[in-house]
């Protein structure tokens, strides 16, 4: 399948070209991670800001709220918050889950898992890393503008996002950061294409792929192709803001000569609706590959798997139109759309049905990876059913822009992509660092993890499905949302619960890159071919170029003697 | 040496190189793809104002003289040829010059046109029409300024030694630049001529 063979290229020995500026997808795999955590922090500082104020209206944020909000006695000011919740939403989608789960695990995962040495353009992958960096610095600058930051919501629709809505430069920054953070993961999309179709190790036909990979495959697919929708929106908003064009600015639509502010919410939901996807089919594939691994079993149905994800990939494009039921669109479109949306629920019935057939019997191993992967199991099974709800019309039109919304895409896209991006972290730490994270340390993250965020998500959507709206700075001055303030509080206590778990990983995952017991070379004892090399995985990962001879989840055969895996560079026993 | 650079011309490569010619074309035609669906929403914007107004134009405005678009999609149509001819033979820069110089040409004529509709008193806020011409001609242009500092990259330096990446350089570089002469003529016919 490999259409040439890399060279082995000597390891690059300065500081700068081992550590900053490295062609080494191990090394890009590895900043995009510390990148996407450091931002994970930033995103949950803004997440907890946002439910202390929704929990105790008019009580100063503590500790560092009279720093960060001098001018009201450390409450968080109502223009502050819509910027958090901009940034939140922002940082969280583009600089924390695309970094970890495509930068880092794209990164890392896919030369690795198909025997290569490398991506097919390491220049690109550098250039795509550094991309990232210049936009989040450009995000991060316009918190300091004279206006602050964007608050116009993740989405940014105009007229809110309009000089109208937002008169500062603050949102023409964040225009501009996610153009340029689009380049960057399109970039890194062409790449990670390129070098499945070309790259793969001799014998690795596309269902010898893991999952993770087809996962990871699927999701760049979708980035090259609507990552560009989401930049020409932008751009167009862009040139709203600086050079006065009309796009976006309302009007009776084209028959006064000016713009159509619903055009950027088509825009955005073309590209948005994929997003949802390109986000969480990484997730799906390392979940589908942990999922055999811990059961010591093959992956129930994997080309049914891969098909699925693949069907689901390719409806994932005509379904945006769910996000938009309550602006004036016809009816007719919404039936279709609803339709369109609710087929989705066949593809993803069958993984689902497969990622427990895969568990079905099997000898489970409660590892904190197998953990973190079953949590993703239960959270995608209740964010997945909770949108149907709001797939469908009659129901959509109540719960459009409440809780409810929020709590479910948290299920789906923070709780399973997290859970997920944990569970990929704590399975490939070791062929990162060639050390151990400590299972303990580990296990208590995840069931804290696992408790907050259950808490969190379920609150949300119960006060959501009471009325209150998102978005809103104090509900509680609207008299029948007043009974839900212990429910917020409730929220709110899971949050913190669920915030403070995670200095658990923060201080195993550093404590254990210099100081964990180090990692042998098939710690998890799998077969595929990311654990047939020594770790941490060496410059240039395969010596010798691997032959593969059978799939990634050959487990328990009774043929195979003293084990009971087989390294899929071997003949099928 | 000379008889090498045909072979070499004629894309007689080994087998390595093949498949060094297929990965750099999957990179390029997924790269061509990414900037098509920026190209294509653009145009889907364009297609909803225009098929929701009762008259196009709207606000009466009437549309620009067709003299120097036509005369921007003559340069860059040529310029797509004289690249062709160019990767006919690598060695031979000649081709590569008159498509640089064709290429500066549409620049020209862009500015030219921006310049008119200025001293018509159509500016970017006159309207959705003026946005639109405005706004994508300048896209389009970016990646034209874009593309042509890849041609004097070519010219400069990459060609210096003539071998496989070279050539696979130039035919990459001379998939981009097609793209954009097929960007340009679809927005030349809807925006322009329709």
């Amino acid at each position: 399948m490999a259409f040439f063979e890399q060279h082995i290229h000597d390891a690059p020995t300065t500081f700068l070209s081992k550590y900053v500026f490295s062609f080494d997808h191990k090394v890009i795999a590895k900043q995009f991670l510390w990148y996407g955590i450091a931002f994970l922090g930033l995103g949950g500082m803004m997440a907890m800001m946002i439910r202390w104020t929704l929990a105790f209206p008019g009580e100063p944020f503590p500790i560092v709220g009279h720093f960060l909000f001098p001018n009201t006695n450390g409450v968080v000011p109502p223009d502050t918050y819509a910027m958090l919740f901009t940034l939140h939403g922002t940082i969280m989608i583009f600089y924390a889950i695309t970094p970890i789960l495509i930068g880092a695990f794209g990164n890392f995962c896919i030369p690795l898992m198909i025997g290569a040495r490398d991506m097919v353009f390491p220049t690109l992958n550098m250039l795509s890393f550094w991309l990232a960096v210049l936009s989040a610095v450009i995000l991060l600058a316009s918190l300091f503008t004279p206006l602050g930051a964007a608050a116009g919501g993740w989405v940014s629709y105009p007229t809110l996002s309009t000089l109208i809505g937002s008169p500062g430069v603050g949102q023409t920054l964040w225009c501009l950061a996610i153009f340029v953070l689009g380049a960057s993961s399109t970039m890194g999309a062409i790449n990670y294409i390129a070098t499945i179709i070309t790259l793969r190790a001799p014998g690795m036909g596309y269902f010898d792929m893991p999952l993770t990979v087809w996962g990871l495959w699927l999701t760049a697919i979708l980035n090259a192709l609507f990552l560009p929708v989401l930049g020409a929106g932008v751009l167009l908003l862009m040139f709203d803001r600086v050079f006065g064009t009309t796009f976006f600015l309302a009007g009776a639509a084209a028959t006064t000569g000016s713009g159509d502010p619903v055009l950027f919410q088509h825009v955005f939901w073309i590209f948005g609706h994929p997003e949802v996807y390109i986000l969480i089919l990484p997730a799906w594939g390392i979940v589908s590959d942990l999922l055999s691994f811990f059961s010591r079993k093959p992956a129930f149905g994997a080309k049914a798997t891969a098909l699925s994800m693949t069907s689901i990939t390719v409806l994932s494009t005509v379904v945006y139109g769910h996000h938009m039921y309550t602006t004036q669109m016809s009816p007719l479109l919404t039936q279709s759309f609803m339709m369109l949306t609710m087929v989705i629920s066949i593809p993803s019935a069958i993984f689902f049905a497969n990622w427990l057939g895969t568990l079905w019997k099997g000898s489970i191993r409660l590892a904190t990876p197998m953990l973190f992967a079953l949590g993703v199991v239960f959270v995608f099974g209740l964010g997945g059913l909770t949108g149907l709800y709001l797939a469908t019309v009659s129901t959509d039109l109540y719960l459009h822009d409440t809780y409810f919304v929020v709590g479910h895409f948290h299920y789906t896209m923070a709780a399973s992509v997290l859970l997920g991006g944990f569970a990929g972290t704590y399975f490939w730490f070791p062929k990162m660092f060639g050390r151990m994270l400590n299972e303990r340390l580990g296990k208590i993250h995840f069931w804290i993890s696992m408790i907050g965020l259950n808490g969190v998500f379920m609150g949300m959507m119960v006060v959501g499905y009471a009325g209150m709206h998102r978005r809103i700075y104090n509900p509680f001055v609207y008299e029948f949302l007043h009974k839900l303030i212990p429910l917020n509080m409730f929220i709110t206590y899971s949050a913190i619960f669920m915030g403070f778990g995670q200095l658990f990983f923060v201080y195993n995952f550093v404590y254990s890159i210099w100081n964990g017991p180090k990692a042998t070379q098939n710690p998890w004892e799998v077969g595929t071919l990311e654990w047939t090399i020594p770790s941490p995985a060496p410059h240039y990962n395969f010596d010798v170029i691997p032959v593969v001879k059978c799939g990634p989840h050959e487990f328990a055969n009774p043929n195979l003697k003293g084990r009971d895996f087989q390294y899929q560079t071997e003949e099928l026993a | 040496m000379a008889e090498a650079m045909t072979n070499l011309a004629t894309k007689n490569l080994s087998e390595s190189d093949q498949g060094k010619e297929i990965v750099s074309s999957i990179g390029m035609i997924v790269a061509l793809i990414s900037f098509g669906m920026l190209f294509a929403t653009l145009m889907m914007g364009f297609a909803m104002f225009r098929f929701t107004a009762p008259v196009w134009p709207p606000d009466g405005m009437v549309k620009p003289s067709l003299f120097l678009p036509s005369l921007s999609t003559l340069c860059i149509f040529l310029s797509s040829l004289s690249y062709i001819w160019f990767e006919k033979n690598i060695a031979n820069k000649k081709g590569l010059i008159l498509t640089i110089v064709l290429g500066l040409g549409f620049m020209f004529m862009q500015s030219l046109l921006w310049h008119q509709l200025r001293s018509q008193g159509i500016f970017t806020s006159s309207g959705i029409f003026p946005s639109i011409i405005y706004a994508f001609t300048w896209i389009h242009a970016i990646h034209i300024m874009a593309a042509l500092g890849l041609l004097f990259w070519l010219l400069f330096f990459a060609l210096n030694k003539i071998n496989t990446k070279a050539l696979l350089l130039a035919s990459s570089v001379g998939k981009f630049w097609h793209f954009l002469g097929i960007v340009w003529f679809i927005m030349f016919l809807t925006i322009f001529v329709l």
